[in-house]
């Protein structure tokens, strides 16, 4: 199942006087794959934190579905259906590679826990291999299929990824945007967030830049990959018109 | 005639006071440390003062009836040097374990002095400490203002130092490590050594302090440094401002006033029998004060002075 | 020298150690050193005397149990005081704690009001029940003569019980169940905790349930194997910090290990320096852990 994600004038920061996300408005359709582009200090991480519940709202709202997102404690952004996998520190190191899975997999009735960890560990085999190890011991690409795996567990209507591929060798970081295509094909709407374009771009269906807390440019990724001016609209000079 | 006695009595207990808070000041309001332990500090100014100014007495180690200002600098450097003792086996740690160590600092200390009755009197603690100008005793006004006017011109000197090392290039790199203190690193100052001498000015202060007192009231016993005087301080520089030295004398003049109404009020409104039992309400009040200005007003009366806007 | 030092050093500890254990949860996983601990430790003695004194006045007093000392009403209360305790602890949170917490209160700030607030309770505790001692029982103990001339009395051999099996049960809670893997889950990175559909606030109040209860059972056993009085807790807080530091913060073995080696020291202290030195031998535990290995026997580095 898959649901739309809608942001309505969205203003998010950390002091209430100096918003980093000045209103934003976009809506991904249910089964969309959307990127989320723009330079450092754009607010791109701010913006999908504060749809999450880790950063604070100061104004506008976020819905999925007809949810109000909006308001919400981060643990029940994740009951509403929404889940979020962060950019850095998005595993328990102390845990076990079980436990990290159990503990999303709280969210879920009793009853349909193992079977979704047993799919975890289908989709991704390295998680299986080693469950009692504490997740610190992982490799940096396993730790990001364990920050996948463990939202994916809840079988989310949507997901929002920050950087996943921040951090991992182009080959792992092209392995982690295959998985995310094999996860949207499979119907779940998908929001990321990469510093990465050129590769991102060749997943997403579209891809959204914004810059300095603004939504700047939002086109087909076909268009945008097509544009030799990307870095310039990075830093506003070109002209925003696809 | 009673009124201006008890006026110059109070102002002088008051003052007194102001000055632990102004070292408590230079510890917290302007570094950042927490210390749990005035009491301890305090006392060790009180006893090496009394120690070493007091007249010899059968029984008892120490009675050297040295001269009145060698007592107080040797109660000023006897704290520093416990300070300096406690900052450097800490601060190197977590905040949280310099609380916990300065916590056993007042613990031992406190052990120490019942304990070491050879030297501190034990439960008894010491008396006939001299008093300055006790050559007046025998006229109370002037030697009650003679006091006040010494005890005065201590926090005067004491505030005025503080505020010459809060303007030096010395204060002014104490606050950038309290803000910033990766930046102020990279300007290659070490955070370490300017806590621990933070840490050291403070308890001189809070020594001196100590000193001042046991003179000013003419004998001192453990019963006096009971951890409810770290936790009065502590009320007096959070509810001036802590950072702010006026603020501090402020904070230690009001929250005195108040302890000292509360406890003439009980006094005339409590039955004797009950007076113990209610003095733990004075006390109550005082920890509820604390919480309550931490929830409500964390910047004190008079908060610290340059509220740059912050940056990001 | 005495080998009964040992004995008594090991009650002591084990009395320690049980306090220790609360006061390393509440400290690792909300991060701070709670100085009000000390005060739910004599709080729950209290709450215990008068749940007893009630029960006993209900059903016209009860015999002590077998070699004990005490009987069925100091067991009951002693159930009642758990919550009534963790009541308290998690008052204090919603007035206080709590509210520094979602101000981003630095960590030291939240301590100075936990300073506050056990001198609040302290005091609040000696107005209700004044400073002079209380017993739950005058009941004597005969000791029961061990091989070796040592003497342990029911009472302490019950105390000694008891904190092995409340160790082993919240050893077990917190590494074996959903609600404990909460709590080292929060304890490690509370914001992804939450994204992970931990509710924290909810954590955060079992760990105060747990950290008050544990606590109150620590009063309790200080009550019945010495006396109770309104700054027995406070008495303590040096040697549950130096238990805890010792042993790693965090570590609940790491606590009563900790509370144990304290309360040899203090029995070794007593033996030969003087009962009135006793208090000095968790200073010089701790300082000399500070300077040694300051994350504790079992700690992490960087804990």
């Amino acid at each position: 199942m898959s649901r739309p994600v809608r942001l309505d004038g969205l203003v998010a920061g950390y002091e209430r006087d100096l918003p980093i996300v000045k209103g934003v408005d976009f809506a991904v359709a249910a089964g969309e794959f959307v990127g989320i582009f723009g330079p450092n200090g754009a607010g791109k991480s701010t913006l999908v934190k504060a749809v999450a519940g880790a950063a604070a709202t100061f104004g506008g709202a976020a819905f999925l579905g007809d949810t109000l997102l909006t308001g919400l404690p981060a643990h029940k952004v994740l009951g509403a259906g929404l889940a979020f996998v962060p950019q850095t520190e998005n595993i328990f190191a102390t845990l076990s590679i079980a436990e990290n899975l159990q503990i999303a997999a709280e969210v879920l009735p009793r009853a349909a826990r193992a079977a979704r960890i047993g799919a975890m560990h289908a989709m991704f085999p390295d998680l299986a291999r080693a469950p009692h190890r504490p997740a610190g011991s992982l490799s940096g690409g396993q730790r990001q299929m364990l920050a996948v795996a463990r939202a994916l567990i809840v079988s989310p209507d949507a997901i929002i990824l920050d950087e996943p591929s921040a951090g991992l060798s182009p080959r792992l970081a092209h392995d982690v945007f295959t998985t995310l295509a094999r996860i949207n094909a499979a119907g779940t709407t998908i929001i990321l967030v990469e510093q990465n374009v050129r590769a991102a771009l060749a997943v997403v269906s579209r891809g959204i830049i914004l810059v300095d807390g603004r939504v700047r440019l939002d086109a087909p990724a076909a268009d945008l990959a097509a544009r030799d001016d990307l870095g310039a609209l990075f830093l506003g000079t070109a002209a925003a018109a696809a | 005639m009673e009124f201006v006695a008890y006026a110059t009595f109070f102002g002088t207990v008051a003052l007194s006071y102001a000055l632990i808070t102004l070292g408590l000041n230079v510890q917290w309001g302007q570094t950042g440390l927490f210390n749990v332990g005035v009491a301890a500090f305090v006392a060790v100014g009180a006893y090496t003062s009394a120690i070493l100014t007091t007249p010899a007495t059968e029984g008892r180690i120490g009675g050297f009836d040295l001269p009145l200002p060698v007592g107080w600098l040797a109660a000023a450097a006897a704290a520093a040097l416990l300070a300096n003792l406690v900052a450097w086996l800490t601060i190197r740690l977590r905040a949280d374990y310099l609380a916990i160590t300065t916590f056993g600092v007042a613990v031992a200390v406190q052990l120490a002095v019942l304990n070491l009755t050879p030297l501190t009197g034990g439960p008894f603690g010491i008396t006939f400490i001299p008093r300055p100008f006790g050559a007046w005793a025998s006229d109370p006004a002037l030697f009650g203002f003679a006091n006040l006017a010494l005890v005065a011109a201590t926090v005067l000197a004491v505030y005025a130092v503080l505020e010459c090392l809060a303007r030096s290039p010395w204060g002014r790199i104490l606050r950038a490590v309290r803000e910033d203190e990766t930046a102020a690193e990279a300007l290659g100052k070490s955070p370490r050594r300017l806590r621990i001498q933070a840490f050291t000015v403070g308890g001189a202060v809070m020594g001196l302090a100590g000193a001042v007192q046991a003179h000013f009231v003419g004998f001192i016993a453990p019963e006096n440094f009971l951890p409810t005087l770290t936790f009065q301080v502590w009320a007096m520089l959070i509810v001036g401002g802590s950072g702010n030295n006026r603020g501090a004398i402020l904070g230690a003049v009001l929250v005195w006033a108040i302890w000292a109404a509360s406890g003439a009020l009980i006094g005339a409104v409590v039955p004797a029998e009950l007076q113990a039992r209610a003095a733990s309400l004075q006390i109550v009040m005082i920890g509820l004060a604390l919480c309550a200005i931490l929830l409500w007003r964390p910047g004190g009366l008079l908060p610290d002075r340059p509220r740059r806007p912050r940056a990001r | 020298m005495n080998p009964q030092v040992f004995v008594d050093g090991i009650v002591a500890g084990s009395m320690i150690g049980l306090g220790a254990i609360g006061l390393t949860l509440v400290y690792s996983i909300l991060r701070f050193p709670n100085f009000a601990h000390g005060e739910l430790v004599t709080a729950g003695a209290y709450f215990a005397l008068s749940l007893a004194a009630l029960i006993g006045a209900a059903v016209g007093g009860t015999a002590p149990i077998g070699p004990f000392s005490f009987g069925w009403a100091i067991v009951l209360a002693a159930l009642g005081a758990m919550v009534a305790t963790a009541a308290l602890a998690l008052a204090l949170d919603a007035v206080l704690f709590q509210r520094l917490r979602r101000r981003g209160a630095a960590v030291i700030i939240i301590v100075m009001a936990s300073f506050g607030a056990s001198l609040a309770l302290r005091s609040g505790i000696e107005f209700v029940y004044t400073a002079s001692p209380a017993y739950f029982t005058r009941e004597l103990q005969i000791a029961m003569r061990l091989p070796g001339g040592l003497r342990v009395t029911p009472d302490q051999l019950a105390a000694l019980a008891l904190t092995a099996v409340l160790v082993v049960a919240v050893h077990l809670f917190v590494t074996r169940t959903a609600a404990g893997r909460a709590m080292r889950a929060v304890r490690e990175n509370p914001a992804l905790a939450a994204l992970a559909g931990i509710d924290v606030d909810r954590t955060i109040r079992l760990v105060w349930v747990l950290g008050a209860a544990l606590a109150c059972a620590a009063g309790i056993t200080a009550g019945l194997l010495i006396q109770i009085r309104p700054t027995m807790g406070f008495d303590l807080l040096l040697p549950l910090f130096a238990a805890a530091i010792l042993g790693g913060v965090g570590s609940l073995p790491g606590a009563v290990v900790g509370g144990l080696v304290v309360g040899l020291g203090e029995a070794l202290t007593v033996a030969f320096l003087g009962a009135e030195w006793r208090a000095g031998a968790a200073f010089m535990l701790l300082v000399a852990i500070l300077v040694v290995r300051p994350n504790g026997l079992f700690g992490r580095a960087g804990g």
